[in-house]
């Protein structure tokens, strides 16, 4: 790896990793915390960096390991695919934050009531942009359980959406 | 206007079959106002997904990471990454510039100081007749033929009317 920098190569991963702690925590001040913790993880292993294959998988494992701590100290629902893995078993949830979150879109809340690792498999796909591959060595998971759990997460959109009409 | 492609990239989107470029496209093609009744009830799904791309921290968080960190620092130890330096090769008469500087500074320092002192400590007066002596001097050093032979004239002139004076009052 060449010209490997906190500027250059750890800091523009920054918004990123926003995203995808404040998919975990539904929290922006939390989110940017875990962010900060992040960044200031990844420096501290500055050593390593040169051995390490993708400083941004890197970055990502540390962050969703980071925004899981918070919800667990807070808590708080870091329901895993095991635990949950129906739509309507998530339902509840849903309805409970909703007059808090009133204005979200119910489609919103359907994404959010996903689980966890469905909803980080979302993002990472849908959002970021990441290939099957890619999101497998993040979390270090095989490719063909990214896609289960991506099947399911869209399935339960795809399913919400119909009710919803 | 026909949606067919449109429908099957959907459904093959559900099923986790389309390729990150198909999914673009279906991105894009929500992102236009004419979305047919049919296909409506999913724009909103998209929509929610560019509204989370958009999710970016505050302005002044970079600043405050890199101040965290020590801006001008680098894994590598000795390499800045901050505010990038190039290195110059000096010479012995460059190494030197800044004493010279210097000294130029003391030196002219020295000089107003000293002129000040003089100007606050010394009588004006005798100043000012140094100054008639010198003036004088210059004077007579540097015109020291033609002053002196008026008074060589004056002398002689007067001898004659001494000696009249003389013979007179005896």
């Amino acid at each position: 790896m060449e010209n490997i920098s906190f500027r250059t190569t750890v800091l523009p991963l920054s918004d990123r990793l926003f995203r995808l702690a404040l998919r975990i925590t539904m929290n922006r001040a939390e989110a940017e915390d875990v962010v900060q913790d992040t960044l200031l993880k990844v420096w501290e292993q500055r050593s390593q960096w040169e051995q390490i294959n993708s400083l941004e998988a890197f970055a990502i494992a540390i962050c969703r390991n980071r925004a899981l701590d918070v919800l667990k100290r807070a808590g708080r629902n870091t329901k895993s695919l095991d635990e949950v893995d129906d739509v309507h078993s998530a339902m509840p949830n849903v309805q409970s934050s909703m007059e808090a979150r009133e204005q979200l879109s119910l489609v919103r809340r359907l994404m959010d009531s996903l689980p966890e690792l469905q909803r980080t498999i979302m993002l990472l796909r849908d959002i970021e942009g990441k290939t099957y591959q890619e999101i497998a060595q993040t979390l270090d998971i095989s490719e063909t359980q990214v896609k289960v759990y991506l099947h399911r997460a869209r399935t339960k959109i795809k399913e919400g959406i119909k009710i919803k009409d | 206007m026909d949606y067919k492609y449109i429908e099957q990239l959907l459904e093959r989107y559900w099923e986790c079959q389309t390729t990150l470029e198909e999914e673009t496209i279906l991105r894009n093609f929500f992102r236009q106002e004419d979305v047919p009744a049919s296909l409506l009830p999913y724009r909103q799904f998209f929509k929610e997904q560019d509204e989370m791309a958009s999710e970016h921290l505050s302005k002044d968080f970079a600043d405050k990471m890199l101040q965290m960190v020590g801006e001008d620092t680098s894994h590598n130890g000795g390499r800045q990454e901050g505010n990038i330096c190039k290195a110059r090769r000096l010479t012995f008469v460059r190494r030197l510039r800044p004493f010279y500087r210097a000294a130029g500074l003391i030196a002219i320092l020295l000089t107003i100081g000293n002129a000040a002192q003089q100007s606050f400590t010394d009588d004006p007066s005798p100043a000012a007749k140094k100054g008639e002596v010198v003036v004088d001097a210059q004077w007579s050093m540097g015109n020291d033929s033609i002053a002196s032979k008026p008074e060589q004239q004056s002398a002689e002139l007067a001898k004659p009317v001494k000696d009249t004076l003389n013979t007179l009052t005896r």
